[in-house]
């Protein structure tokens, strides 16, 4: 990209307030905010408009870059997550570099919480506080780094193979690794997904169809990241895989008649071979996709009789039993015994309360809700009036929280078909004691329905809707820095404006390793994911942000502070120069956090676009403006 | 006290990805919040040195909230890296007689309303209670 580097003339400020109809001016006197700005250092044009980001508003500014009254500018307006992008695109259409411009912004920050003169007052210190900054500013590059035409994916459930399978529709070549020897993660121990009733065989059987019959996708099995490095556009990974051990021998010998392709019910799809000896793989991908998945909680011995009562078990393990061909009749009929009636206990391992429940091993509780599970509880019960009439169902609960389309109508139906509700708190959550009058179990709850009412429901079997819990991924967090969240689970920059999106460029996330989630959004997320990655590989290069840090070598002394504060493995390398060390930013590495520019004792690195000699200009303009007169 | 006192300015270190639309959050809620408040925006605050926090008491700042992103900070390592160095320039502050509450690490989410506008306003309490920057060191 070619832009005029304006930032070598004077700096000619153009300061463009906006009305936002009446949004902004309604609270603020726009005219004084404009006279105002007009008086500041540098400033050659201040002008007004109804609406800044309409056409007329951005020709005011592309018409006052191309006559040249201008080579900067500064917008007051609304939030920048709004408009920046607007008004860099209008600069970069002038034909002047987009980086030298600053957003001020006085709606949600102004005139929607300040009224009168106070509101213009602070108004009129922000614009000052922005022409400060945009007198400082530099013109800035994006910057571009080749990029492979390759993607891999970690974790080959729905939300992997959905990734797996988007990316490989856009021309790019893809490595799918899966940690166990079948693909279908959390789904294969399903028996029907919700809303749709849909078989979860069936659905993983024609998504692992595509990703195992596309030449472009290369699925390693029995494989784990173990080496990682590089940057996006460049990332270079090792694969090791390894012979089968474990669980995972248990799972082959139930599936060892499938043919390549096959799902086998509660065990995945066979995506053979499966490697006899440990090999690893050295791949060099642009982009990386995290679809490591979820584990379902599994309760401490004890809680609520799990562990201790055989007749007590968690949804998984009923799901699988209502499954099993054999399971007919007027009533279900576990381990050779009719059960009259069970009790469906929710929020086991979800929405914990300090001080109520305990903590697990890590010494962390699950305070998060797990979305999925009152639905898939509610489709369990219905499922289960249906195919057993003669098995009474009582649902125990919280909260009821069927909160996806078509979810809601499970909770009707489970009315409808005579399941029984109880609600508890839960500081007073339900009892399971052995033995009753004609059942197994008793189950003791105050319900809240009927004014705490103290309820003993005999039952034969208990079930635990167990929650969903992060995987644990502590070695991938750690090979590649991963940001995690206070729940554990990997953490996006933005839950609404960056949703995919890890710091690292080129990393994205997708499905239940970000949050619990259910399998449409789990393959919403991949379909987001891939389309970021793809977007970015599809052009043979990648052009990033320039926000990145910078070293003025003739202040830096090689002390490597930088180096030691970095954030990111690599980003900051001492190089050997004619003058000693000296500190060097590979910018692509570089997370744009800072964190060196506080480490150097020289102010010899700067991160561009946000300098310390920025914020000391807006500080000074704010103190000028807003300091009381005569302090 | 200084009957300017609460009028003296109050900077908000605000992450770009966090606090920084956790105010405008607030503004779209249409909460009101004392006008004394500048909101800057920042990758991190991690990235501001000591030195930039005393300059801005000797500038006139009142008062300076760190509004980070707290463990949620999308910068593996940012945040213990700048409750370090937080507590450094307490530790500057006090050297310099400067009352340590006029300087206060957060951590505001893009939704936290009500933690917001808390943290301004005991910041505008303590700022038009201590009066301006430095004032404390000359009165002791």
């Amino acid at each position: 990209m070619s832009k005029l580097n304006n930032c070598q003339e004077q700096p000619k400020i153009g300061v463009y307030v906006c009305h936002c109809g009446g949004n902004i001016s309604d609270h603020v006197d726009v005219a004084k905010v404009v006279e105002q700005a007009g008086g500041l250092d540098n400033v050659t044009v201040a002008r007004d408009n109804s609406f800044m980001c309409s056409d007329p508003g951005q020709e005011l500014i592309i018409e006052d870059i191309k006559s040249g009254k201008v080579n900067r500018i500064v917008v007051a307006s609304c939030a920048p997550a709004l408009h920046e992008s607007t008004f860099r695109g209008a600069i970069a259409r002038a034909g002047m570099n987009p980086y030298l411009y600053e957003h001020a912004n006085i709606r949600e920050q102004v005139s929607w919480v300040h009224h009168g003169p106070g509101a213009t007052d602070k108004a009129t210190a922000l614009v000052a506080a922005a022409v400060g900054k945009a007198g400082e500013l530099e013109a800035l590059e994006p910057i571009r780094v080749e990029a492979e035409a390759h993607a891999t994916v970690l974790g080959g459930g729905v939300a992997g193979m959905s990734a797996a399978r988007d990316l490989a529709a856009q021309g790019l070549k893809v490595a799918l690794v899966e940690k166990s020897p079948f693909l279908g993660g959390q789904v294969a121990q399903l028996d029907k997904t919700f809303p749709s009733n849909e078989a979860a065989g069936e659905l993983l059987s024609a998504l692992a169809a595509q990703v195992l019959a596309d030449q472009r996708i290369t699925v390693y099995t029995c494989a784990e990241l173990s080496e990682y490095s590089g940057y996006v556009g460049s990332f270079k990974l090792k694969i090791r895989r390894t012979p089968p051990s474990g669980e995972d021998l248990e799972r082959l010998a139930l599936a060892k008649d499938a043919a390549p392709g096959e799902f086998v019910p509660f065990v995945g799809v066979a995506a053979w071979p499966v490697p006899y000896e440990a090999e690893e793989v050295a791949l060099v991908s642009g982009a990386i996709v995290l679809a490591t998945g979820f584990e379902h909680y599994t309760p401490p011995m004890g809680e609520y009789g799990y562990g201790q009562m055989p007749e007590v078990i968690t949804l998984p393990e009923l799901i699988r039993l209502m499954a099993d061909e054999s399971a007919t009749g007027e009533q279900l009929v576990v381990n050779g015994k009719p059960v009259g009636s069970l009790a469906l206990i929710h929020c086991v391992g979800s929405r914990q309360i300090p001080g109520v429940h305990q903590p697990g091993p890590d010494g962390k509780l699950n305070q998060h809700c797990s979305r999925v599970c009152c639905t898939a509880t509610l489709q369990a019960a219905c499922e289960l009036r249906e195919k057993f009439p003669e098995t009474n169902v009582f649902e125990l609960y919280r909260d009821i929280r069927t909160y996806g389309r078509g979810h809601e109508e499970y909770y009707l139906n489970a009315g409808r078909s005579g399941v029984i509700f109880a609600r508890f708190e839960p500081e007073a959550p339900p009892v399971v004691t052995q033995g009753g009058e004609d059942s197994a179990l008793t189950v003791t709850v105050l319900d809240k329905l009927l004014a705490g009412e103290e309820l003993a429901i005999g039952v034969d079997l208990v079930v635990l809707a167990v929650g969903m819990e992060p995987r644990d991924n502590q070695s991938l967090v750690e090979k590649m820095k991963l940001p995690v969240g206070a729940d554990r689970f990997l953490l996006e920059v933005h839950p609404k404006l960056r949703p995919v999106e890890l710091p690292a460029a080129g990393i994205y996330l997708a499905g239940a390793c970000q949050a619990p989630m259910d399998t449409s959004e789990a393959a919403n997320a991949a379909g987001a994911a891939a389309a970021k990655a793809g977007a970015i590989l599809s052009a043979g290069f990648v052009e990033l942000d320039p926000f990145v840090a910078e070293v003025d070598e003739s202040k830096c002394v090689g002390s490597g502070a930088c180096v030691q504060a970095c954030l990111a493995d690599e980003a900051i390398e001492m190089i050997d120069t004619q003058v000693g060390k000296r500190a060097r930013v590979n910018p692509a590495l570089c997370m744009g956090c800072g964190v060196c520019v506080a480490a150097c004792e020289q102010g010899a690195i700067e991160l561009s676009g946000w300098t310390l000699g920025q914020y000391e200009a807006m500080v000074d303009a704010i103190v000028a403006q807003a300091l009381p007169q005569g302090a | 006290m200084d009957a300017c006192a609460s009028k003296y300015p109050i900077l908000i270190l605000a992450t770009e990805d966090c606090s920084y639309p956790g105010a405008n959050s607030v503004g779209q809620a249409h909460q009101n919040y004392p006008d004394n408040t500048y909101i800057i925006r920042t990758p991190t605050p991690a990235l501001f040195p000591e030195k930039f926090y005393l300059d801005c008491f000797a500038k006139g700042i009142g008062g300076i909230i760190i509004m980070s992103c707290g463990v949620e900070c999308p910068y593996e390592g940012a945040y213990p890296a700048l409750a370090k160095r937080v507590d450094r320039i307490y530790a500057l502050m006090k050297q310099k007689g400067l009352d340590i509450r006029r300087l206060r690490l957060t951590a505001i989410c893009t939704v936290c309303n009500r933690a917001f506008i808390k943290e301004v306003n005991l910041m505008n309490q303590v700022v038009a209670e201590l009066g301006a920057p430095g004032s404390e060191a000359r009165a002791a």
